[in-house]
């Protein structure tokens, strides 16, 4: 992607200017989406990303650049103008690169590449048909394919050097139905950190039955009084509230900047005693899953949170030594035109004792939040905010009628203690988490849960 | 290659290859930004950024593609790309335009400001280094400033067209924010504010600081408030992100495919009479300012409400081709991405009240200065679930700070319920601009 030699001179040339570390991230990438909507192939697109992010650390200063340009000479010069307002003495000397190889634990068995795109043309057509045809209500379909295969190469001045590859592959179906009382719509959206193969084994009858389902069930539903009550919080995507107003806080990132509830908390029971939760980044072929990280470290398994005691903070280089604790494989960036922090990989809320049953009979009146959608977090206060995109009341321990409108809304330090039971049915689901490093693909996961109270806002 | 180069290039393949309607949009970006903490610069961050991105019509099939390297062999294999993407896609008849005519030079817009390059290194570490030293000098309930940056970022456009079309336009602006997080008892706020224009004011730039840290303290202490409905003032801050959240149902294509809530409402009355929307393409310095969109339609001033009715649909070339009529010039595209709809600057005429006035019209209200994240808000429906943080007001006097609430209803009928306008508009680098509103009609839980 780049001359050894010219990636050398760079390291070099960055020390030489005064700097701890120096590190050259290069990216090739490969990307593709297919789009239907409104019955026809609406757009195709293809394109290749190619940079070089260049970093130089003095202390825990840090200075970030990049081009698309691979020309030595302006590599050299962007390095210099990175330097110039911490220029000092030459500190450090560069180590050799040695070449050290990625152990690859992410296998593709059909290479997207080998299979033409009229396949996957054919596949958005039986999506949207598989779609409509629950009935006249479903009034759009909107499908669309996207896979993207990042190439990069890490190289640093302490004589790292490795080369990667992440393919991933990616379905959407959104589905709009109308019953009468206006437009409802539901989105699925599975993905892996694999190949072409998850598309022949994705179950596009139930892929296409739940887009269906939750908009036609949604598009007769009525608002929701809004006001605080137990939740019940469905699995899988349901993870998203640990993800935003629990695992932000715990990046290093928030950490280090003492903007995290959880600055100073190792140690301590931040959590109901049932809760345990993982940040995972070697789950084969799962959508967070990495070999290594974008600094070049072996991801890894690191428990946050066991039986309510907070074990660990996911770090990136910088995090780690600011805040004095190990890396944990967990640096990320969207492309070369991010500097790598702290991110989450696979994170979920392991399973529980409990059964859904009996956590439903256990709610006298209550909202079953069976698929949520978006939401945010402010990591300093933990305050969030979450759509709920499937959601039902619970009267008398039981799911009762279908309600639109409901958001729910708190600070995550508040609502972890008030998780009390969680159920065995653990199930992870494919996102896009957005931070200081750009967009990167994260899972979320979780068991059916209880909250036994949070404010639910309605009409 | 340099981009223009690169262009003609492109154009020259297509030729030889028989192509007749090729589009190539190319973006460049240039920024140089710093992060401050602790009375040091913590971070630089210098970037150069080039993308390319071709469009090939092909008995009116779309093909789209990109590369970010501009070598010979790159632009032959995106074009290559480009026409096989367009093969597989079904008819949408869509034809390249020809070239606007009489197109004023891109300088009358004032985007770019060469005194912005000037800003030296030092210069922006000063501004930041003093915004830190003023914000933490302000009060004691300060636990950090968690963001704290200036930057200065330009970018061009250039558009060339098989047809004849080419198009350049530059811009530039300079930026500080501050967000800083405090703490009383148990309540954790986090306060923001940020600076964006194109003409360097280094006193006002360095001065927010001070405001940051106030917006915080503010709503400290702030608690929720019983289920109940009364008026809701958004401020100027507010108001435009509401709109700009549910503003595709004026998209011709939203309408055309059945997503917008205002297909079919043509001529009829939306909105109250106290409601006037439109798009202006031509503001000077403004973010959403040029003279032709992004497939070289010459753009216009487009009424989109008139005192309540509903007078345009926004277009671009394919969803007009789909009524037989022309686009109003409201495509928009990145090198990157295929072309959508959008507005230039969006504007909600104003009102007579300053925002103390409209906050005194009703004997008591909610005023929302903080809007938490878009996901309960559905541009399809036009249902509105949304937390929000603000002041609980009595005869126009802040009593207390609320957070831990939402507030809910439906978008469009929000429109004709808007009870009064402010007279003022958020004063930074925009493209939607909508006054406070005095809104009537909201189910506030909490």
């Amino acid at each position: 992607m780049l001359a050894d030699q010219t990636i050398a001179k760079v390291l070099e040339h960055g020390l030489r200017q005064g700097a701890d570390f120096a590190e050259v991230f290069i990216e090739d990438s490969v990307s593709r989406s297919l789009d239907l909507l409104d019955r026809k192939i609406d757009q195709i697109n293809s394109g290749n990303s190619y940079g070089i992010g260049i970093r130089l650390l003095f202390g825990h200063e840090s200075c970030y650049g990049y081009s698309s340009d691979p020309d030595p000479a302006g590599l050299l010069q962007l390095t210099e103008n990175l330097a110039r307002s911490k220029r000092g003495e030459e500190r450090v000397t560069p180590k050799d690169l040695r070449r050290a190889p990625v152990n690859d634990q992410h296998r593709i068995r059909l290479s997207p590449e080998k299979v033409g795109k009229m396949d996957r043309v054919e596949l958005l057509r039986r999506l949207d048909q598989l779609t409509r045809s629950h009935g006249e209500a479903i009034r759009q379909v909107s499908a669309s394919i996207v896979e993207k295969k990042r190439s990069m190469l890490i190289a640093n001045s302490e004589g790292l050097f490795r080369e990667d590859s992440r393919q991933y592959m990616r379905v959407r179906l959104s589905a709009i139905a109308d019953t009468g009382d206006g437009p409802q719509g539901s989105a699925e959206s599975p993905g892996v950190l694999g190949g072409y193969e998850f598309l022949e084994e994705v179950d596009l009858e139930k892929l296409a039955r739940e887009a269906a389902e939750t908009a036609l069930r949604m598009a007769g539903a009525g608002y929701i009084d809004g006001g605080v009550m137990p939740v019940v919080m469905g699995n899988g995507f349901g993870g998203v509230i640990f993800h935003e107003a629990c695992g932000h806080p715990l990046e290093t990132e928030a950490i280090r900047k003492n903007a995290s509830p959880f600055t100073g908390k190792l140690g301590q029971s931040i959590a109901s005693p049932v809760l345990t939760a993982v940040d995972d980044g070697t789950i084969a072929n799962a959508w967070g899953s990495l070999n290594i990280d974008d600094e070049g470290n072996e991801a890894q398994r690191t428990v946050l949170i066991k039986d309510g005691v907070l074990q660990q903070y996911l770090s990136d280089r910088v995090g780690a030594a600011q805040v004095g604790v190990p890396q944990t494989g967990s640096s990320r960036r969207e492309s070369y035109k991010y500097a790598p922090v702290s991110r989450m990989r696979n994170t979920y809320i392991d399973k529980g004792p409990d059964k859904i049953e009996d956590i439903i009979r256990s709610v006298d009146h209550g909202l079953y939040a069976k698929k949520l959608g978006g939401g945010s977090v402010d990591p300093g206060t933990g305050e969030f905010n979450f759509a709920v995109q499937e959601g039902y009341i619970i009267r008398k321990g039981k799911v009762a009628e279908p309600v639109r409108g409901a958001t729910l809304i708190g600070k995550g330090y508040e609502v972890l203690p008030k998780i009390s039971m969680i159920a065995d049915d653990l199930e992870l689901a494919a996102g896009i988490c957005g931070a200081s490093s750009g967009m990167v693909p994260t899972t979320v996961g979780q068991p059916t849960l209880k909250i036994d109270s949070i404010l639910v806002g309605g009409r | 290659m340099q981009p223009e180069a690169a262009i003609e290039h492109v154009l020259g393949l297509a030729r030889q290859s028989g192509l007749a309607e090729v589009d190539v949009l190319v973006e460049r970006g240039e920024s140089l930004g710093l992060k401050i903490r602790d009375a040091k610069v913590e971070k630089v961050d210098q970037s150069t950024s080039l993308g390319l991105g071709v469009r090939v019509l092909l008995d009116g099939r779309t093909g789209l593609a990109y590369t970010e390297r501009l070598e010979a062999s790159a632009l032959r294999r995106v074009l290559d790309e480009a026409l096989e993407n367009a093969e597989l896609q079904d008819q949408l008849e869509v034809n390249l335009p020809d070239p606007a005519e009489d197109v004023p030079a891109a300088e009358a817009l004032q985007l770019y400001n060469p005194e912005l390059e000037q800003l030296s290194f030092e210069e922006l570490a000063e501004v930041g280094l003093e915004i830190e030293a003023t914000a933490k000098q302000m009060d004691q309930r300060m636990v950090t400033l968690p963001y704290l940056g200036v930057s200065r970022e330009s970018g061009e456009w250039i558009l060339g067209t098989s047809k004849g079309t080419h198009y350049r336009q530059r811009a530039n602006s300079a930026t500080t924010y501050c967000g800083a997080l405090l703490q009383e008892g148990e309540s954790r706020k986090t306060g923001f504010w940020f600076w964006q224009m194109r003409d360097w004011n280094r006193a006002e730039a360095a001065a927010i600081g001070p405001k940051a840290v106030k917006e915080g303290t503010s709503l400290l202490g702030a608690k929720s408030i019983q289920n109940c409905k009364m008026p809701v003032i958004l401020d100027e801050y507010c108001a435009p992100q509401l709109l700009g959240m549910f503003f595709r149902a004026f998209h011709a294509d939203a309408a055309q495919k059945g997503t917008s809530r205002l297909a079919g409402r043509l001529g009829e009355k939306i909105a109250g009479e106290n409601v006037t929307l439109y798009d202006d393409p031509h503001i000077p310095g403004a973010c959403g300012s040029s003279h032709l969109d992004s497939e070289g339609v010459l753009t216009q001033k487009l009424s989109l409400v008139d005192q309540g009715v509903f007078e345009n649909f926004l277009y671009h070339v394919e969803s007009a081709s789909k009524e037989q009529r022309t686009s109003t010039g409201h495509a928009r595209r990145s090198y990157n991405s295929g072309i959508g709809t959008g507005s230039h600057n969006l504007v909600m005429e104003k009102g007579s009240y300053s925002l103390e006035e409209l906050c005194q019209q009703p004997e008591r209200a909610l005023l929302v200065t903080s809007l938490e994240g878009a996901a309960g808000c559905n541009s399809i429906s036009g249902d509105i679930s949304i937390g929000v943080q603000g002041f609980l007001l009595e005869k126009g006097e802040r009593v207390k700070p609320v957070d831990s609430i939402t507030i809910a209803g439906n978008f469009f009928d929000l429109l004709g319920q808007i009870q009064g306008l402010g007279n003022c508009y958020q004063p930074y680098l925009s493209k939607v601009f909508a006054p406070p509103m005095l809104l009537d009609g909201l189910a506030i839980s909490g």
